[in-house]
Parts: structure tokens; C-alpha cells; sequence
């Protein structure tokens, strides 16, 4: 038992300080990046370490049977960066003559801004936020020039476009690259639910004036609230949602008046809970040198003691993968109640959701069904 | 209409039978036939106008002015132009 | 020190405990099961494969495992897990073992992206490689067995490995799987070879394990380099032809089969291209082993002057 809890310890230990002090990666012993190579692989970060060591230019110093995992994962990131910068630039030429603010969102935003979290994440879609109205609009040209629909049932896809804050994705019928037209950052039955409009009002262009991103503060809570209210059962919270968080905070805390305009703007977007949890847990986690009056600032968006108690004790159950070999019940436990609270955040049970069943939902967020390893068509992973 | 070069960094193979070409900015590989390929070598120079374009093609191929058939020649810059490789633009007066 | 060198005790131990470490050509794998008759067939079937050093890591951890809670009583299955996460739909019990080794594949197929992987046979001979690219279907592991029987080594039956700085193709000498008809025909034509048992009624059919002869096991840290791209196809009592490619049509049929051209971007273009550029690109189309064979060894041995 003991020899269980020294093991969860240290894979805890071994990823967390990796994150925080890569420079210490040269000295690990073969048997410690064994196990941190697993844990990261399963947090979805070791495309951050090996950007970490390049940039400190000690990949030379890392044993060679382990350098190939980093290079791996160095090579699938940077072609899935390619996929995605080409994605943006193929959008552009579709939507010619479409006048609409584009805002780019999560990871897209990242690497067209070329912020500190593009590098060493791995990108899967393309996301935009587009003003409501001009979502059926940009939907029809791009189906015109080459695009397609996910098809779904007529029921569901009404579902989607009247309470989501999406709509079905878009693929290209030749590139497999999805899109995803966000209008609002939560969907409309959202206990959060928040106006676009003071986004839009706040966006930042960029170099090429058609391209637009999330004003600082705004770029973070965003980052929160999908940390916070976009869960998985199986995997939890995504860590490396919050390392982006981290990046983010340090990056623009070099911005004056940054700070100053963080607890307001969370205030007057109503995310101001997301932006407690996210502040403590960055600062637990990473490091992140937060102000102590913005801290002290947020102290009345924090929750009753009890449930603040609690999610001290779920967040990093939640948040970080613990050892392969020995799962934990509670961890497991920890996830599912964190997923369970996202989906009632999301979804208020006075609602009424006849048809669209549990499955359903997770089918929309690409939730794998078990599949068939002997079928499987090892080229399409 | 002007038709512009718009693929970067492109990497030609030529294998005797058609073009292998790969395509840094999208990462693609595309297999050209010798009307497309040059297509794409007379653009490299500069924008033409795409009657121009179609002409020097001809040219390049050895064929008689106005052999390639229009909507042959209006299909292959319409596919580059999906695959990112040629720009059009409809004002005459942004062309060089 | 190999497989054999544990007895079977020691061996269903280790397995059901912390785990037994594998060598597969440039991947150590650390193999966990808690299943009786697993055990049985590993043991038997990896013999001569051998221990990694104690000091080396593992880059895959696997297991294939009586799954957990209720099921675990209902009905007799077996998981297949990486990482202690169980992405796939469950197998019988029976039929452990044949998951097991679809499992490495996945293993190899999604992380191995230091290499360009190429859906592939690779056997060599004299330092020269010969590469079957192929679709499933085409006969090419019963091709593959055939061969390294006749003299050639095996680099591997699904994988050509290629090596980015170099070009040259790593081995990976895994059982190679059979299916149906093809176990009898190898029987036929080999009655020395070592098959394993056989799995009825799997997702794939009927599946057997061929061991590869000792030497390509032995020789597993051994690359080789290109010399022939051949397209093997079997098609019932056609004659056989064997007949030059074009490359460029051999250039697309390689990146088209393989598993990660993608993911390399430009290098993937570049090293393909120089492979091609390298090769004598062949079709093969065949029914009888006992030409292709000769055919094959003929065409390799006149290259060769």
C-alpha cells in the first residue's frame, strides 16, 4: 500500500517539476523518464517538455532511446501546426468578400499570435468565434467552396444551433481537418452564459487585419472557462489547458494595467469563479507569480468554505493523471464528479432534453466509443 | 482575371511521367501532370492575365495557340487555386 | 538473456506481477498479464526473443488483462491496455494472444513518429534489402514467411521501419501473423517452420503465428539498406509476372501504404523520394510460392552483379 501511494507521489512529483524546472531534465535517471514519459504522454504534454529542452538547447544531454519519444512527439506537433495554419489560410481564401470579425480562439489563436503556449501544443481543430448572425452566412460559403457537414441526426443538429454555442463542426472533404463556429463561448443554457458582444468589442487584430484574437483577459478567462466546464470522464481536467493559463499570465502580466484589468473584466463577463480556481491552481501548479492584491481582490468570488474545501481536494485529482500502473478509485471518482459538475454548469436540469441522450452529447464533443482493434485502420491514426 | 504564384517553398521531383511536387505551407503532396506544371512554371516569374497564362502554357507545351481547351485550362487553375498554389484576383490594375 | 531462460513458472509470475520486459528490434515493451493460458502461448512463442538490460527503458508499457469488476466473472475476457488506459472494445479470452500482438502494432503505428513507417514487408540478403508495400489482402505476410524460410532474413512482415538520418530500415522481427488458407499453405511449403496454435473465429479470421528462424532474431539490431520495391499481389492460378514500375507510380503506392507519410512532412517526401530514386521498383503478381521464390531470388541475384 505504501509502496502504491510513494509510486502516485512521485509520477506526481516527477511531472510536476519537469513543467516547472525543465533545466533539471538532464540529470533524471533512466528509470524516472521511463515513468515521465508515460505521465506526460497521458497529461498531453510532452510535446512541452521537448520544446522546453530545445529552447534551452539541452536535447543533446537526454539519452538517446528517450530523445526519439520527444522527437515523435516534436514531429507530430509540428505537422498538426502546419494543418492548422493552413486551415486558417484556406478559410480566408473561402470567406473572401465575407466582411465578418473573425476572432480565433484556443490554439488557433495561439500559434496565428504566436503566443508562448503555441509551442510544444498539440493541435486538433480550428477553432472561430463569429457573430451569431453571420454563422448560417460563412456556414453556406464554406460548404460551397469544399467543406462538408458532420452529419448528424436533424434533431440533434437543432439541438446544437438553438442551445449550443457551436455549431457542427465543418471538414474539408479533402483535408481532415475540422472547424468549429463557436457564437458565444458557452452555450446559451450556460449557468455562465455571457454576451458576445464585449468580446468582439475587445478582440485584437492581427498582423493580417482579417484575423482577429481575444483581448488578453479575455483570451484567459476564455481559456478557464474551457478548462473548467469542458471535462472528460475519462481524462479529467486537462493540465495542459492550465500550463496555456500559466503561459498566458506571464506573458501578458508583462503588459501594464494587465492585472489591474483582470478581476473586473472577470466580473464583468461573470467568469470571475473559473478565474478564482484557475489563478490558485496555476500558482499551485506552476509557479504563476500572481499579484497578491488581484488574489485578494477575487477572495469574494470564492465559493462557500465546504465546496471550497472540496474542490481543493477534486481540482487536482481531477487535473493531474497519476501513476499508469496503479489508477486511483478516487482519482477516478474526482473526474467524474468534476465532469458531471461541467455538464450541470452547461445544461440546468430544468431544461428540457427529450431526445438528446447522454451519449448524444459526448458524441458532439468526439467522445470515442470503444473500438475494435483488430478493424482498426492503423493509417487514419 | 490575373492569376499569381502562390505556392512558397515548393519542392519539384520530376519523374518522367508526372510532377511530384510537395507543398511546405500545407504539407500536401501533389502529383502534376506536365499541362498543370507548367501552368505553375510560367506564373513563376510574375502574374499574367489568364489569357496570357493559357498562351505561354501552350507555349511551354508545344502545342498550337488556342489547343487547350478552355475549360480544361479554367479546371486546372481553379483546382490550384483550391490547393492554395495560384492567387486570382479580378482587378486588372493590382496585377504588376 | 531470452525469453526461454525464465521457465514457464517464473515467467507467468513475473508476467502477472510487475511485468516481463521484451526486446522487438528498436522497441523494449513491458508485458503485464494475469491470464493462465496468455502465459502459456507467450512463452511458448517468444522463446528466443530477447531481455532488454535491466538498465534500458521501456517505450511501451502493455497488458492484456481479465478486465475489471463484473465482467470479470460474466463472461471470460481479455483487455488490451497501454498506459493503464483501455481504448478498445474487449476480446474472449481465447483470443488474448492474437490481441496482443494487433496491440503492438497500434503501439508502433501512433507513437513511433521518430521514423517514417512505412505498411510494409522488408526481408534482406547480402546487406540488400527487398520492401513489399502492400494493402492487407495481398498475400504479402505469406510471401514474407515464405522467404525468410528460403534464405532471407526478416526485418519485418508489417513495418518498414525507416530511419530518418539515414534511410536505412531498422528490423522489427515479430511473429508474423497468418490467416486462413495461408497457415496450411506455409505448412505445405515449410513443414519445419514454427507455427503457433491457431485462433478460430477471430475478428480476422482464423490467425496463427509463424516464429521467425533464429538468425533475423539475432540479428535484430541490424539495419539494411533498400534495394528493391516490389508490389506483391496473389491472385488464385494466375501466372506469374513480375514487371518493372514506373517510379512515380511506386513513389505514390509507398506513400499511400504508409502509416505516418503525413506526419514527417517534408522529410517523409524526401526520404521516399530517395528510396524510390535508390530502388528497382517491381509488380509482382503470383499463386504458387515455388515460383515467386525463385523468381524473386533470380531477379535479386542478377541485380546484384
Amino acid at each position: 500500500m505504501a509502496k502504491v501511494a510513494n509510486e502516485r507521489l512521485r509520477a506526481r512529483k516527477l511531472l510536476l517539476d519537469a513543467l516547472k524546472m525543465p533545466e533539471t531534465l538532464p540529470a533524471l535517471s533512466l528509470a524516472d523518464w521511463e515513468l515521465l514519459l508515460r505521465v506526460a504522454r497521458r497529461a498531453r504534454v510532452l510535446g512541452r517538455l521537448e520544446s522546453a529542452l530545445h529552447h534551452a538547447g539541452l536535447l543533446g544531454d537526454i539519452p538517446p532511446p528517450v530523445a526519439a519519444h520527444l522527437r515523435a512527439a516534436r514531429n507530430v506537433i509540428k505537422h498538426r501546426k502546419t494543418l492548422i495554419s493552413w486551415e486558417v489560410n484556406r478559410l480566408l481564401w473561402a470567406l473572401k468578400g465575407i466582411d465578418a470579425p473573425l476572432i480565433l480562439l484556443k490554439g488557433t489563436a495561439y500559434l496565428l499570435a504566436d503566443l508562448p503556449p503555441a509551442q510544444g501544443r498539440i493541435f486538433a481543430d480550428v477553432d472561430l468565434l463569429v457573430p451569431e448572425d453571420r454563422v448560417r452566412e460563412i456556414e453556406e460559403r464554406l460548404v460551397e467552396r469544399g467543406w462538408f457537414k458532420t452529419e448528424i441526426d436533424p434533431y440533434d443538429d437543432r439541438y446544437y444551433r438553438v442551445w449550443m454555442h457551436e455549431i457542427p463542426p465543418l471538414r474539408h472533404r479533402e483535408r481532415g481537418t475540422e472547424i468549429d463556429i463557436h457564437h458565444r463561448l458557452l452555450p446559451k443554457t450556460s449557468h455562465l452564459a455571457s454576451a458576445p458582444a464585449p468580446l468582439f468589442a475587445a478582440a485584437r487584430t492581427l498582423a493580417d487585419p482579417r484575423l482577429r484574437v481575444l483581448a488578453p483577459a479575455d483570451m484567459i478567462l476564455h481559456a478557464l472557462v474551457h478548462l473548467f466546464l469542458e471535462g472528460d470522464p475519462d481524462e479529467g481536467l486537462r493540465l495542459r489547458d492550465l500550463a496555456d493559463v500559466h503561459d498566458l499570465l506571464c506573458h501578458h502580466g508583462q503588459e501594464p494595467a494587465f492585472w489591474a484589468s483582470l478581476v473586473p473584466r472577470a466580473r464583468a463577463l461573470g467568469f470571475q469563479r473559473p478565474l478564482f480556481y484557475g489563478l490558485h491552481h496555476a500558482h499551485q501548479f506552476f509557479g504563476t507569480p500572481i499579484p497578491p492584491d488581484v488574489l485578494h481582490e477575487l477572495e469574494d468570488a470564492a465559493p462557500a468554505w465546504p465546496i471550497r474545501k472540496l474542490m481543493n481536494r477534486l481540482i487536482p485529482l481531477a487535473l493531474l493523471p497519476g501513476h499508469p500502473d496503479h489508477p486511483s478509485h478516487l482519482a477516478a471518482l474526482a473526474r467524474w464528479l468534476i465532469y458531471v459538475r461541467a455538464h450541470w454548469l452547461r445544461m440546468p436540469p430544468g431544461l428540457l432534453i427529450k431526445h438528446l441522450s447522454h451519449k448524444a452529447w459526448l458524441r458532439f464533443r468526439g467522445f470515442r466509443k470503444r473500438v475494435d482493434l483488430a478493424q482498426l485502420d492503423l493509417k487514419q491514426q | 482575371m490575373i492569376l499569381m504564384a502562390a505556392g512558397r517553398g515548393l519542392i519539384w521531383q520530376d519523374w518522367g511521367d508526372v510532377y511530384l511536387v510537395y507543398q511546405p505551407s500545407s504539407a500536401e503532396t501533389h502529383v502534376f501532370n506536365e499541362t498543370t506544371a507548367q501552368i505553375l512554371k510560367c506564373l513563376e516569374h510574375g502574374s499574367l492575365s489568364t489569357a496570357t497564362a493559357k498562351e505561354r502554357t501552350e507555349a511551354a507545351l508545344g502545342v498550337d495557340l488556342g489547343e487547350l481547351a478552355a475549360d480544361d485550362f479554367a479546371f486546372a487553375t481553379m483546382r490550384l487555386e483550391e490547393l492554395g498554389l495560384v492567387e486570382s484576383a479580378d482587378d486588372v490594375s493590382t496585377a504588376q | 538473456m531470452n525469453v526461454g531462460d525464465l521457465n514457464r513458472r517464473e515467467f507467468g509470475e513475473q508476467l502477472a506481477g510487475d511485468g516481463v520486459a521484451l526486446q522487438f528490434g528498436p522497441f523494449n515493451l513491458r508485458l503485464r498479464s494475469d491470464l493462465d493460458s496468455f502465459a502459456a502461448h507467450a512463452h511458448q512463442l517468444y522463446e528466443p526473443y530477447p531481455l532488454p538490460e535491466t538498465t534500458a527503458i521501456c517505450d511501451f508499457h502493455v497488458q492484456i488483462c481479465a478486465p475489471r469488476g463484473l465482467r470479470r466473472w460474466l463472461r471470460r475476457q481479455a483487455c488490451f491496455g497501454v498506459d493503464g488506459q483501455f481504448p478498445f472494445a474487449p476480446y474472449t479470452v481465447e483470443h488474448a494472444f492474437p490481441a496482443l500482438e494487433w496491440g503492438i502494432n497500434w503501439c508502433v503505428a501512433t507513437r513511433a513518429h521518430h521514423l517514417l513507417l512505412l505498411h510494409s514487408a522488408a526481408v534482406e540478403r547480402n546487406g540488400r534489402a527487398i520492401l513489399f508495400p502492400a494493402s492487407p489482402g495481398n498475400g504479402k505476410s505469406t510471401l514474407c514467411t515464405a522467404l525468410v524460410h528460403s534464405g532471407w532474413r526478416l526485418l519485418s512482415d508489417e513495418f518498414g521501419l525507416v530511419r530518418p538520418e539515414d534511410g536505412l530500415l531498422l528490423p522489427i522481427p515479430r511473429l508474423i501473423p497468418l490467416k486462413n488458407e495461408s497457415i496450411d499453405v506455409i505448412r505445405r511449403f515449410r513443414p519445419e517452420a514454427i507455427i503457433g496454435p491457431s485462433f478460430l473465429a477471430t475478428r480476422k479470421g482464423t490467425v496463427a503465428h509463424v516464429r521467425p528462424p533464429l538468425d533475423s532474431i539475432r540479428r535484430a539490431q541490424e539495419p539494411a539498406r533498400p534495394r528493391w520495391l516490389i508490389f506483391p499481389r496473389w491472385v488464385s492460378g494466375a501466372p506469374l509476372t513480375l514487371e518493372p514500375m514506373s517510379r512515380s507510380q511506386a513513389f505514390l503506392m509507398v506513400a499511400t501504404n504508409a502509416f505516418n507519410y503525413d506526419v514527417l512532412d517534408e522529410t517523409a517526401f524526401r526520404l521516399v523520394t530517395d528510396m524510390v530514386h535508390a530502388c528497382d521498383c517491381y509488380s509482382l503478381v503470383y499463386s504458387d510460392l515455388n515460383e515467386a521464390i525463385p523468381a524473386l531470388d533470380e531477379l535479386c541475384n542478377s541485380m546484384d552483379r
